[in-house]
């Protein structure tokens, strides 16, 4: 599938800025089942530095700062993406592997550093013990894991109500769980806190879903800004995506731009200004099919 | 005395090491000079030694601070005068084992921001790593050229029970403690030369010349004259001082984050001048506050872009940012099996035993030996305290347990060490104490060698009184001696040692700032000392309560007071209570730090200023500053005196003007003096228009008049230069011509803007399109208002004027709002404005109850 992917984030100070340096985390990246055809970006005011660099986690980043007056900032930041479908579509979920296996494999000398990472805590993931019990209710003794973990998924979906504006980036993952209210991230942070505090390995996966659905098919949740969702390990497969948001097995309507242990690592648009009061966010994300 | 101590400590069955007495009773070789000395001293002598090494260290202003106390600022820096010893034998074991420690982490720091190999390679467990807050994956791969990455490296060593030297933390984050050494060294210097001379105890100078040394040649860029800072978190760190004192000592600027800025990827310094580039910061900010952009977002006391600016190679940090994850120590436990495996050897120095609790074995050794064991997490903070396992309840062990099991890879547990004992002297006593010593490495990078410093920093605390180590909970540091002649004669000097250059003077535009305020402060405080003298002695001279109508010039003056400190209404409220009970508000207006305006108010900002640019004036200037403050400590205990205030006043002016005279005397005319007087003068002239004002402007019967013009004259010391000019009585006009107009009176408000505009006109000017810069344009305004006025006119009353001093009060209230102004336009050219740091990223919506 192929998507054209514009993503705006204007920003007004209220008072003029005299200086602003910026990380973001917005452009699509090129992965097995993802292709990244063409990137445009565009900053206004000009940016004095700009710099495209790779971060620890092999994401693309850009560093930018300007150095002059500005009352409005603009990041606009086009892509075209050709989108393969997953080897993961066709695995059977009742193949694969007992989750306690994986754990076990993870921490055997087989496991890559680079995998096993994201078995740990991090900075918005904590091991809590109800939020262990609500996972065990899906990965049962023995139960092969991703159909346990599409268990969990939908349980989620149907558990959670899907709120804007209830949470925000500094609400804890216990409280998520204890008001079962919030937004992609909260989904995404609760599903990684689920399969981390059982030994498993997920990450954060941020990107774009398609803004207006193919006719008949009902409009995704998320659409309107960045998306989160999140991969589990599977030994056989890979990394393998749910997205707990809107129940689904990601196949080919999500476009990825970072992978990282959460949130905190792969901030769509992080910045630092100076000026005398503070701003408001205005964030424009379209992604568009293209024949 | 050393027989006491012997039949104290020196025995045989006794579990401790002691490390001046020998189990046999007898005295140690390496101390019997010592002990030899002591003895003949006697404890009325070491007392004595022992006062003026705390009255050396206080007249450096040798202090720290402590965070959590509001009274922790400035604390006294206690040394013993009994020092920690080691032999010319066991250092040379000690400083090879520091040596090999130091490449060692640096051979593992290397591999963990470079291939991981130890990790891959199951050297150093992977979650050991990656589970540290000290591992910085933004720092991943970043490298300073050549073979050291870390290039300052601390050890605090103790040492066991059977005398074995043992490491207790390794410290590379932003090890502190090597300025405190260096003052202790000439305070024990000042004291004991006689004992440091027959001891030949070796010099510690060598290590700053290899630190300078270093730094200077780890400049990236711009490497014929590299500019180096040291980037404090500022005055309220608890080790402020030293940060002040190293950066002087070193010969490079000390700067505060929000002196840096980063543009084109180069960090700069903000001068009067205009942007400086840095080509090296040493720092004392933790690696995880130096830049908010990529670290603790809310962190104010780093560079925005730091972390980029290391990255483009424009800039070093000293130590690299991520080093933190070497105080990690869990790593204790592998490192003398990396050891063997990197560099081939046997560890020298052991560290104390310690085991980590990631691996199953080892936590399940933890739990069942808890109540010997002291429990540390892996990454140290102040949130983190260690559990000691002896003092926990049972509770808090079954929560400690539960805690390790959740996150068994953030806890080790290490033994606790029976420290060895040494001589304190502790009230007109030898007393054996723990002691804990703080060593300095720092990489050679011309020899490509590790460097030791041939001494340190030891702290004593009262023995087993736990493992307390840092200032910030007590302890008194000691000065440690490395006795004998350094293994290679002569000792060398670095190798071609580069000359004495003469350095562009730069001064950061929030020390410019600070320059300013410490001239406007200080003579704010004058003026207002000078002002409270006269009045109390009006007031002390009256013998019965105040009657507002007939005591009409002590009135005006407790009103001028008022309109001086700026406390309006105050002495002028329409109620006249105060002016009838003088004496609470006066109080108030001498002692209350928190009102704004009053005389304690104007120090204590004289001081803070003072402080913040410490590294900027002399020593003497210190310890005028010191006595200062300790001045205005006396003042404030007599509270609820005004005789006693009197006193203090008087030491208030003599200190001042001694600070103001030292200053003219030793600061050369750069930009720092001529900042300081412009603020200086500026206070000075609105003083002289504010009491002009309130005092002179004003319609009184003709004798109060004439009282009110001499004490008017003698609060600006200038009744002698009147009688001498005019040789007649007091007349309004002479008195306006002497204190306003006349530019050859160095009190005058004319002379003083003209001075004002003279300094300005040197300083660093960036209005490119020439002509004058808009402050001076106010300054001409405000002289060519005096010069043209006629003075005759002022104090002559039209027709139509209900009062007869309007014009004279009109006069000068524009002279005040012009000069406010001027004040106003300098701010704006010279120094920052204020502006907030934000970030994009907020977060504070608080969640509803359930």
């Amino acid at each position: 599938m192929k998507y054209q992917v514009t993503h705006i984030t204007r920003y007004e100070y209220q008072q003029r800025a005299s200086l602003c340096h910026n990380l973001v985390y917005q452009v699509p990246v090129d992965h097995t089942f993802q292709e990244v055809k063409k990137i445009n970006y565009q900053i206004h005011p000009e940016p004095r530095s700009l710099a495209m660099r790779e971060d620890f986690f092999g994401n693309k980043f850009i560093y930018f700062s300007i150095e002059e007056f500005h009352r409005k900032l603009s990041v606009e930041i086009k892509s075209n993406v050709e989108i393969a479908e997953p080897v993961w579509i066709k695995t059977n979920p009742k193949d694969t592997m007992p989750w306690e296996n994986v754990v076990i494999w993870l921490r055997s000398a087989e496991a890559d550093n680079d995998i096993r990472q994201f078995y740990l805590e991090s900075a918005h993931i904590r091991f809590v013990d109800e939020i262990r019990d609500y996972t065990l209710q899906s990965f049962t003794p023995g139960r092969p894991i991703m159909e346990a973990m599409l268990d969990l998924n939908s349980r989620i979906f149907n558990d959670f109500d899907f709120t804007p504006g209830f949470t925000d980036i500094s609400t804890r993952v216990e409280d998520v769980f204890l008001h079962k209210k919030g937004v992609c991230q909260d989904f995404a942070h609760f599903s990684l806190a689920c399969l981390r505090s059982i030994g498993l390995a997920a990450r954060y996966v941020s990107g774009y879903i398609e803004t207006i659905p193919p006719p008949g098919k009902p409009k995704l949740f998320g659409a309107d800004a960045s998306h989160a969702w999140i991969a589990l390990y599977i030994p056989e497969t890979g990394w393998t995506e749910f997205d707990a948001t809107n129940n689904l097995l990601v196949n080919d309507r999500h476009v990825r731009t970072a992978f990282g242990r959460d949130f905190a690592d792969v901030t769509p648009l992080k910045g630092i200004v100076y000026s005398g009061a503070g701003q408001r966010m205005i964030v424009n994300v379209d992604v568009r099919r293209l024949e | 005395m050393i027989e006491t101590y012997l039949q104290q400590t020196g025995n045989a069955a006794s579990p401790f090491f002691d490390e001046l007495a020998a189990p046999n009773g007898e005295v140690r070789e390496h101390w019997k000079k010592l002990a030899h000395a002591y003895d003949e001293l006697g404890f009325e002598k070491m007392e004595q030694r022992s006062r003026e090494i705390s009255q050396e260290l206080r007249d450096n202003g040798v202090t720290y601070n402590v965070y959590s106390d509001p009274d922790g600022i400035n604390r006294p820096w206690k040394l013993d005068p009994v020092p920690m010893v080691f032999s010319q034998q066991e250092w040379e074991t000690i400083e090879r084992g520091l040596t090999q420690r130091a490449e060692l982490l640096n051979l593992i720091l290397t591999d963990i921001y470079g291939d991981r190999r130890l990790i891959k390679e199951g050297f150093i467990p992977f979650d050991l790593v990656f589970t540290h807050k000290g591992f910085l994956r933004q720092a991943d791969k970043i490298k300073i050229p050549g073979k050291f990455q870390l290039i300052q490296y601390s050890a605090d060593l103790v040492r066991g029970p059977l005398g074995k030297i043992w490491v207790l933390h390794d410290r590379t984050d932003a090890p502190s403690g090597a300025g405190y050494t260096l003052e202790n060294r000439a305070a024990m210097t000042r004291v004991f030369p006689d004992l440091i001379r027959e001891n030949q105890v070796r010099k510690i100078s060598s290590y700053y010349q290899t630190l300078k040394n270093t730094l200077t040649k780890l400049a990236l860029q711009n490497k014929e004259n590299p500019r180096v800072v040291l980037l404090s978190p500022g005055t309220a760190n608890e080790t402020y001082f030293e940060h002040a004192y190293l950066a002087s000592s070193l010969g490079i600027t000390l700067v505060f984050g929000q002196d840096l800025t980063v543009s084109d990827g180069y960090v700069w310094l903000k001068t009067l001048r205009g942007l400086e580039k840095v080509d090296v910061i040493v720092r004392r900010v933790d690696d995880i506050f130096c830049d908010p952009l990529e670290f603790f977002g809310k962190s104010q006391l780093g560079v925005v872009g730091l972390m980029e600016a290391v990255r483009q190679k424009k800039v070093t940090v000293i130590n690299p940012l991520g080093c933190r994850i070497l105080e990690n120590p869990g790593l204790m436990a592998f490192l003398p099996r990396l050891c063997r495996h990197l560099l081939n050897e046997e560890l020298i120095l052991p560290s104390v035993a310690t085991w980590w609790c990631g691996h199953e074995k080892e936590k399940k050794y933890v739990f069942d030996n808890l109540p010997f064991l002291i429990v540390r997490s892996t990454y140290r903070s102040y949130e983190n305290r260690p559990y000691i396992g002896s003092e926990l309840s049972k509770k808090q062990i079954e929560d400690l347990k539960k805690e390790i099991n959740t996150h068994p890879y953030l806890y080790v547990a290490q033994e606790v060490v029976n420290l060895s004992t040494t001589p304190s002297l502790i009230d007109n006593n030898l007393e054996a104490s723990n002691a804990i010593f703080r060593s300095y490495i720092v990489a050679d990078t011309e020899k490509q060698v590790y460097h030791v410093m041939q001494g340190g920093l030891s702290r004593s605390f009262p023995a087993k009184d736990g493992l307390v180590t840092s200032n910030q909970s007590g302890g008194i540091s000691k000065d440690t001696w490395v006795l004998g002649p350094l293994p290679q004669n002569p000792p060398q000097q670095p190798a071609n040692q580069q000359p004495l250059r003469q350095v562009k003077n730069i001064l950061p535009s929030r020390t410019g700032e600070s320059l300013f305020w410490l001239g406007r402060y200080l003579d704010r405080a004058v003026s207002n000392v000078r002002m409270m003298r006269i009045v109390l002695k009006i007031y002390n001279e009256r013998d019965d309560e105040i009657h507002p109508e007939t005591d009409q010039t002590l009135v005006i003056l407790l009103k001028s007071l008022s309109a001086l400190t700026g406390t309006l209404p105050g002495f002028a409220a329409e109620d006249q209570v105060k002016l009838t009970q003088p004496e609470k508000e006066l109080l108030s207006l001498a002692v209350e730090t928190s009102r704004p305006g009053t005389l304690a108010q104007s120090l204590q900002s004289f001081l803070t200023n003072g402080y913040a640019v410490r590294d900027r004036l002399s020593l003497d200037t210190w310890r005028i500053l010191d006595s200062i403050s300790e001045e205005l400590d006396l003042m404030k205990e007599n509270g609820d005196n005004l005789h006693k205030i009197y006193h203090n006043l008087d030491q208030f002016i003599i200190k001042l003007m001694a600070f103001i005279g030292l200053n003219n005397d030793n600061m050369t005319r750069a930009s720092s003096w001529r900042l300081l007087n412009t603020g200086r003068f500026l206070e000075q002239a609105m003083n002289t228009c504010t009491i002009l004002q309130a005092a002179l402007a004003i319609d009184v019967k003709p004798d109060v008049e004439k009282q009110l013009m001499e004490l008017v004259l003698m609060s600006h010391e200038s009744l002698v230069t009147y009688r001498y000019l005019y040789r007649s009585t007091l007349q309004m006009q002479g008195v306006l011509n002497l204190l306003l107009v006349n530019e050859d009176n160095p009190k005058s408000v004319a002379f003083l803007i003209s001075k004002i505009d003279e300094h300005l006109k040197q300083l660093p000017d960036d209005n490119s399109e020439g002509g004058l810069s808009p402050a001076r344009k106010k300054l001409l305004e405000a002289l060519t208002m005096i010069r043209l006025c006629d003075v005759n006119k002022l104090v002559t009353p039209d027709d139509d004027d209900e009062l007869s001093k309007k014009k004279l009060h009109d006069f000068l209230h524009h002279l005040i709002t012009t000069l406010g102004q001027a004040s106003g336009a300098i701010y704006e050219s010279y120094f920052s404005p204020t502006q907030s740091q934000y970030s994009f990223v907020k977060s504070n919506n608080p969640l509803p109850e359930l």
